[in-house]
């Protein structure tokens, strides 16, 4: 089966400077992928890439194994995007700019519209030069979901959403994903990964450097082990650690051996404390970028 | 799309024409004094007693002030050249260059429409206003001019669209010029500093025959005006020269757009 969206060997420079580096992806079709990243790592280069907003230096995009270029207007009207700054013509205003954007679609979205505008709790007559960050980004959101596409490109879709709102959002983005829409979620928060996504790639410096499931990532076994022991040295000696963070009689490093092997080892010494913890997805992350 | 171009221009539409229609109120309403007094004849006199050279600048050789469709062709049509010259220029600059000035063009670019479509709804909308406002003020000053006297209608005719000529070819430079910029200012310096520049050239270039040559660089010796009021006809050879110029540049206008790098 086809990929609902797939990127190959997308690179892009800017003069010398790397945006993205021969990146190749594939999402499935009804998948929510997280795309993690800090700012800078090239996670927006990317999704302007796959909108055909800027030229790629190399590399195409397929949606349901279509080459979709800037012209390909059949596939745009099957794709909605968010970007993370939302600029939209100030003098209108939000009935306008939803009618004008209406406009440009074949099939009629006025039920979906009033649907969403409802769900956000938009007004309607205001002017999008009076509205605020977080109001914006509500009209952004109904703007990238009312044609009903079938896949999202989503830029940072939650910052300036208050917590009722980006709860609103994501429970809406789950029923989306029933629906069989493709969303591609770039974020560098990273419970919200683990909220919605069903995969996530980790991007850095323009490289994908990991692409995992939620799931997989939590069973990757990492756990961290603090201990307190005034034989912290000769526990570090027992255990042959190369990493690790040690403060005076605290030591701390992710576990690499065998829980059982480990305990073993520790019960020869006197110890005051001692934590065993998995590694939450910040830490996972932290450890890609380590 | 068409329809709110229309509508977003529609001001700076209302505003140009109607302070030029204001200056040809004013001129139209002075003049029947005017010519009635002997101030005018003698203004006459003393413009015999400038060179010839400069005379010509003006038309003023082939031309007399002494009527209000004489002060039309002289420094009414100059006028006329430069507001909607100025008027075409800053619209082609701004069409589609405003949209990346406010950063509106990434919303633009990711709804289905391609983007030669963009730039032609564009083009279209611009080349309707600069028609409608030189079509305007020739209307407004046929009427202006009938009312108190008799005017050779084909030399009017051709006067008043020979402007067309000019605005459109600015209108088009622009455009594509602005292809090339990221910021509005920026464009509107340039865009005003052709207008103006071509203006001069063109003063410049009746002067004196050893600098004839500036007519070369200036878009308003395309109207070729001398010709419209001697023989009243349009100059074929311009004619020619300036459609084969605006089409060529709005049809690069449209290739560079599509091959644009947005930041």
């Amino acid at each position: 089966m086809k990929a609902a969206l797939e990127i190959k060997n997308l690179t892009k420079y800017y003069g010398d400077i790397l945006g993205v580096k021969n990146l190749n992806l594939e999402l499935e079709k009804g998948e929510i992928f997280g795309f993690i990243g800090p700012n800078g790592a090239g996670k927006s280069t990317t999704l302007r890439c796959i909108m055909n907003l800027i030229n790629k230096s190399q590399g195409e995009i397929y949606i349901n194994g279509i080459l979709f270029d800037k012209d390909n207007t059949s596939l745009k009207e099957i794709v909605g995007y968010l970007p993370s700054e939302i600029n939209l013509y100030e003098d209108l205003t939000v009935q306008e700019i939803l009618n004008y954007h209406q406009s440009f679609y074949k099939k009629d979205l006025s039920k979906n519209r009033n649907k969403l505008v409802k769900l956000f709790k938009l007004d309607e007559n205001k002017k999008i030069e009076n509205l605020s960050l977080g109001n914006l980004k509500k009209l952004g959101i109904v703007l990238a979901l009312m044609h009903e596409p079938e896949i999202l490109i989503l830029d940072e879709p939650t910052s300036g959403l208050d917590p009722i709102m980006q709860q609103t959002f994501y429970n809406l983005l789950l029923e989306e994903k029933k629906k069989g829409t493709t969303i591609l979620y770039s974020t560098h928060v990273l419970n919200e990964v683990a909220k919605i996504c069903d995969r996530v790639g980790i991007i850095k410096e323009g490289n994908l450097l990991k692409i995992e499931s939620i799931e997989n990532l939590h069973k990757l076994n990492l756990f961290y082990v603090t201990i307190i022991s005034e034989e912290v040295n000769k526990i570090i000696k027992e255990l042959k650690l190369n990493k690790y963070e040690i403060n005076n009689n605290l030591i701390k490093f992710r576990n690499t051996i065998d829980i059982n092997i480990l305990i073993k080892a520790l019960s020869k010494f006197k110890i005051n404390k001692l934590l065993i913890e998995e590694a939450s997805l910040e830490d996972i992350f932290l450890h890609y970028y380590k | 799309m068409f329809k709110r171009e229309i509508k977003i221009n529609s001001k700076s539409f209302i505003l140009w024409t109607f302070i030029l229609c204001t200056i040809f109120l004013v001129v139209f309403l002075l003049y029947p004094s005017l010519v009635k007094s002997d101030n005018i004849k003698m203004m006459d006199e003393i413009l015999k007693i400038f060179p010839e050279d400069v005379l010509k600048s003006f038309n003023m050789d082939i031309s007399s002030i002494s009527t209000a469709f004489g002060w039309l062709q002289t420094e009414g049509l100059m006028l006329i050249y430069l507001v909607t010259g100025a008027y075409a220029a800053i619209l082609g600059s701004n069409l589609i260059l405003k949209e990346e000035d406010d950063k509106t063009i990434e919303y633009l670019h990711s709804l289905p429409i391609t983007r030669t479509k963009i730039a032609l709804s564009k083009i279209a909308a611009g080349l309707i206003y600069v028609v409608a406002m030189v079509l305007f003020i020739g209307i407004f000053n046929y009427i202006g001019l009938i009312v108190n006297e008799d005017i050779n209608d084909k030399t009017f005719f051709y006067l008043s669209i020979s402007p067309l000529i000019t605005s459109l070819v600015l209108f088009s430079l622009c455009m594509f010029i602005s292809t090339f910029n990221r910021k509005t200012k920026t464009m509107m310096g340039i865009s005003l500093g052709i207008v103006f520049g071509s203006y001069i050239l063109n003063i410049l270039s009746t002067i004196s025959e050893s600098i004839e040559f500036l007519k070369y660089f200036s878009i308003f010796a395309l109207a070729d005006t001398r010709n419209i009021i001697v023989n009243s006809s349009l100059n074929p050879v311009m004619l020619f020269i300036s459609l084969a110029l605006i089409i060529i540049l709005l049809v690069l206008t449209i290739i560079k757009y599509n091959k644009k790098e947005l930041v």
